[in-house]
């Protein structure tokens, strides 16, 4: 059985078929977790925002119109409401500090010699690392490398999510790569030796 | 050589540039290292960047968007045209209410009850309680009683309160004689010699 493209699924949606919404559903739970997950940090606060986004894609089904891609469209969803998010607990974001707690305390970096303990610890330190990285640049090009490097979303189609030129686009990621080479640098050199 | 810009190298490394540039850039950088590294190390960006996993939902949560949607679908069903046609008929019937209680509040503000009404109420009540006393007024009395009670009040209306019209006054005038005239003693006011008895 050919796997049905996301259009004719939303045009199946548009006309009332639930079993469509559900594939779509399944299709889209995880992108838009995972996107929400790093766009926000907040688990449950992703959870959230992703919900909210199927929501309004059934909403608006009726009004639907297949003039652009459907990623296309949820992405935009997606995105109008991190960027509403982000900018609304700016403050509460900028208050809380680096620590998100994930991190183990140095006393029990100390106490705890096991190598493997060890190398857990290592991953984490460099995966939060990656994280605040990414999560200190500007939000536009915090958006665009998300959508570029883990959505997997094509840069002209990122132009049509954040409804700037392909050119701004190029330019939003140029930037936000650079800067990221830039601040991760000890870790390249890392996995140079 | 002259190094290629920073921005043609990250957009190769990204594949953001046509096949023309890339190429371009691709043999430029078998001559140079510096271009040749600052390529390298976004690949290796590429790489360590994929050290950040993505997060899975949690369990429940389609179960939560399905919740949702239910709700909505329900909120929808229950809020169509005729659940819009009802809320218009109770919004209507709330006004009409309104209305009528603003203008039953008017009337009680205003002195719904007008003062010959209020007069006509008070007059038998006097009357009735000077019979019951048992005794006969004094004329002089009646007659001060009288002037007082026909002296319009002196104290300014109330603010929005309505004065009582001409007509009012004079049905109020006609009250206060017929009230003297009912308790009049007229023989107290005959000498008793001259007094006849009729037959």
């Amino acid at each position: 059985m050919a796997i049905e493209t996301d259009l004719d699924l939303m045009l199946r949606v548009r006309d009332g078929d639930a079993a469509s919404f559900e594939v779509l559903l399944r299709r889209y739970r995880l992108p838009m977790v995972s996107y929400f997950r790093r766009m926000v940090r907040d688990q449950s606060l992703a959870e959230d925002l992703a919900q909210e986004v199927f929501l309004r894609v059934y909403k608006s089904r009726e009004r639907y119109q297949p003039e652009a891609k459907f990623t296309t469209w949820l992405y935009r969803i997606a995105t109008n409401l991190a960027l509403n998010t982000i900018r609304d607990r700016r403050d509460e974001v900028s208050g809380s500090g680096d620590d998100d707690g994930e991190g183990l305390s140095v006393l029990e970096r100390f106490i705890d010699p096991c190598p493997t303990v060890e190398q857990r610890l290592v991953q984490r330190d460099r995966e939060r690392l990656i994280r605040q990285s990414v999560e200190s640049l500007p939000e536009n090009q915090r958006a665009a490398v998300i959508l570029h490097k883990y959505q997997e979303v094509d840069y002209r189609q990122i132009a049509g999510i954040l409804s700037v030129s392909e050119s701004a686009v190029k330019s939003l990621l140029f930037r936000a790569y650079e800067t990221l080479r830039l601040r991760l640098e000890p870790l390249l050199r890392e996995g140079q030796i | 050589m002259k190094c290629l810009e920073t921005e043609i190298l990250t957009s190769y490394a990204y594949r953001l540039i046509d096949e023309a540039a890339a190429s371009e850039v691709r043999r430029h950088q078998e001559g140079c290292s510096r271009c040749r590294k600052i390529v390298e190390q976004h690949g290796r960006l590429d790489a360590v960047l994929n050290e950040w996993q993505p997060a899975e939902p949690t369990p429940g949560f389609d179960v939560r968007v399905r919740e949702a949607v239910a709700t909505l679908e329900a909120q929808r069903k229950g809020w169509g045209f005729w659940g819009w046609r009802w809320a218009r008929g109770l919004a209507l019937a709330a006004l009409g209410v309104m209305i009528v209680a603003g203008v039953v509040r008017y009337g009680h503000n205003h002195g719904g009850v007008s003062r010959s009404s209020e007069l006509a109420m008070r007059q038998p009540q006097r009357a009735t309680g000077a019979r019951n006393s048992g005794q006969s007024p004094n004329p002089q009395t009646l007659s001060e009683t009288a002037q007082a009670q026909v002296t319009p009040p002196q104290h300014a209306p109330e603010p929005g309160s309505t004065v009582a019209t001409s007509s009012d006054d004079k049905d109020a005038l006609a009250m206060e004689d017929y009230d003297l005239a009912a308790n009049f003693d007229l023989l107290s006011e005959i000498p008793k010699g001259e007094r006849r008895v009729a037959n």
